[in-house]
């Protein structure tokens, strides 16, 4: 069903599509120009233009590693909320808040209403699809992952609050469209931690789709699935990108049981694990999907972003995925 | 009713200042071999005292350290343990903050005190009593997974656990702490969990000397308890200022169900989930809803 509304966007894909699920590592000079650039050191044109210089890098690498579905790599983004926070009116940013260990990031807080005012993306999905014939997808943070990865002093609550930046976030989506994206991906990496509130998440992607002409994508990991599956399907997309691996497949279980019933971006690889998968591994994995979701449906790609690993490990994890694949193709 | 102005437990071990950077700079110092582990521990020291300071500057009748060398609220105290080696990051409840599981492969035992020198050093630096806080059995057990695991070994991680804790709760007592606070997170998600919180909460009570041992959940909603209570009020997840005539209101209906004339006034959690100039704000806030409380009381 989902193949056929490509087709009607005009993108043919093979079997097994490969893409990845939107973060790549960033090269070390970009590291540092964004250090430069925090201290005062570079200016904005000079950070972009490194951005610029790594997102050409991952395309060119995507292509000559015959990945089908490409991604900018995320190259001028930090963190995948604040990012959208630092864009959009009604945010301020907050301070220092510890994600583990000695790692903290800017955690935004919504003081105002929130507001698109101009796109956020799109400068950046241009550049990479003028750099390729291959699809590139349009990559966006989902409402209800921006709503829970922020504190709210506006709205009355978590609900009020995701509508609200839905309603936003759709404009970014209007925009991506009318550029040319013809797959955007809408990340929600939050909605599986508050199985209670999935209806929330799902009225939230519903406010940013609806009626509008093109393959969405959602990806989702970090959570207890065996809570919002099979509810989860409810979800006004067309393919969920799924972290598989790094759970040992066990979802599959829950597929068993009830029918899948989208397309699904299947990780074969384990973003967490330096090791790179041999070969056989991924094709292991890959016939364990075979048993029990229809071929048409399946897309390869890793579990998540490949930015915490490193330049030579992502590409390594995505040839041993392409390669495999191709050959399962044939 | 009386109000004890309390903090929860954690604090933030960052701010935006050079100053508050401190132990973060030490830490990635360290890390890379440039500083030594006297390094470390002088910025954490540091940090816990200017910790203790935003504490007391504030009003707080009740301080804690901060749990400013604390990893994380897991990992920090069942890595301590024998038996136990710490794996990789998990989620911590619905936060957005993540802990390092203890994986156990061997018989838990504490072979050496796991916070007294910590309570110690904060007490020497505090000008108001320090309640120190352990992360509770049931919750430990929850985060843990047992190598080669076999059916039933749950309440074995809890009893474990519980056996492993209770001298550090005699040791903390005879250290001079007069509140200890126990927390058990996990009891409002896994409520069959309840009967073996209070089997490790009876071992603690034998242990406690004449130190008050104190529950804390959090994460969810609680009702009901015969006991005196500490009331979370002010909201440790969300950097929104809680109306004080609200939370005065709120206090006022409680205190007429409540069976007990003491109260303590408190977060919701660990102030670790905010930035630090926020949860700064908060724990002055506490002050401000007491004396709404108190002049809307008269």
């Amino acid at each position: 069903m989902s193949r056929e509304k490509l087709q009607k966007l005009g993108i043919d894909l093979p079997l097994f599509p490969t893409t990845s699920v939107g973060s790549f590592p960033k090269p070390d000079y970009l590291m540092k120009a964004r250090g430069d650039f925090a201290k005062g050191k570079i200016s904005r044109q000079e950070l972009e233009e490194k951005s610029r210089q790594a997102t050409e890098f991952w395309i060119r690498k995507q292509e000559e590693l015959g990945v089908d579905v490409l991604v900018d790599g995320e190259m001028y983004r930090g963190d995948m909320v604040a990012y959208f926070a630092e864009r959009l009116r009604g945010f301020e940013e907050g301070g220092f808040v510890r994600s583990y260990g000695n790692r903290y990031y800017h955690k935004p807080i919504i003081t105002g209403e929130v507001r698109w005012e101009a796109p956020m993306t799109v400068v950046w999905w241009k550049y990479a699809q003028n750099l390729t014939p291959k699809p590139v997808k349009g990559m966006l943070t989902g409402p209800y992952t921006v709503m829970d990865w922020s504190f709210n002093e506006f709205y009355p609550g978590r609900r009020e609050t995701c509508l609200a930046l839905a309603k936003e976030i759709r404009r970014e989506v209007e925009a991506l469209i009318q550029a040319g994206a013809k797959i955007i991906q809408i990340d929600e990496p939050a909605t599986s931690v508050r199985p209670e509130e999935l209806q929330v998440a799902i009225d939230g992607l519903r406010t940013v789709t609806e009626g509008l002409p093109a393959y969405f994508i959602t990806h989702i990991c970090y959570g207890a699935f065996e809570l919002i599956y099979p509810g989860m399907l409810e979800m006004p997309v067309d393919n969920f990108d799924l972290e598989m691996s790094n759970s040992g497949l066990d979802m599959l279980e829950l597929f068993k049981r009830h029918r899948f019933t989208k397309d699904i971006s299947f990780g074969v690889v384990d973003v967490h694990s330096h090791v790179v998968e041999e070969e056989n591994v991924v094709e292991k994995r890959l016939r364990q999907a075979l048993e029990v979701l229809p071929k048409e449906s399946i897309w390869v790609d890793p579990d998540c972003g490949l930015k915490t690993r490193t330049v030579e490990e992502a590409i390594a994890k995505m040839q041993a995925l392409v390669k495999v694949a191709k050959a399962l193709r044939n | 009713m009386e109000l004890i102005l309390t903090n929860h437990s954690s604090y933030p071990r960052i701010g935006d200042g050079t100053d508050h950077q401190l132990l973060r700079r030490t830490i990635a110092q360290w890390e890379k071999g440039e500083k030594t582990d006297a390094d470390l521990r002088a910025a954490e020291d540091r940090m816990t005292e200017l910790a203790l300071g935003d504490q007391i500057v504030a009003g707080l009748e009740i301080v804690t350290d901060g749990q400013i060398r604390w990893y994380d609220t897991i990992s920090h105290l069942a890595g301590k343990l024998q038996g136990i080696r710490i794996n990789g990051l998990l989620r911590f409840f619905d936060t957005n903050t993540y802990f390092r599981q203890p994986v156990v492969h061997g018989a838990i035992e504490r072979t050496k005190p796991l916070l007294v020198g910590d309570f110690e050093f904060a007490k020497g630096k505090s000008s108001q009593p320090v309640k120190p806080v352990l992360t509770g059995p049931v919750t430990l057990a929850r985060h843990s997974i047992e190598e080669n695991g076999k059916a039933g070994s749950f309440e074995r991680l809890v009893e474990s656990y519980t056996a492993a804790l209770t001298p550090e709760v005699a040791a903390l007592a005879a250290a001079g702490a007069g509140l200890i606070q126990i927390d058990e997170p996990s009891l409002l998600k896994y409520s069959a969990d309840l009967p073996q919180a209070a089997r490790s909460l009876k071992a603690f009570g034998a242990a406690k000397g004449s130190s008050q041992p104190m529950l804390a959940v959090y994460f969810g909603d609680a009702t009901g308890s015969a006991k005196p209570l500490a009331l979370g009020l002010v909201d440790g997840r969300n950097t929104r200022l809680e109306d004080t005539r609200t939370v005065a209101g709120q206090l006022e209906k409680i205190g007429r169900c409540l069976g007990s004339a003491r109260a303590w006034l408190s977060p919701s959690c660990g102030f670790e989930y905010l930035p630090r100039d926020r949860a700064q704000l908060k724990l002055r806030h506490l002050r401000t809803i007491r004396r709404e409380f108190l002049g809307s009381a008269e």
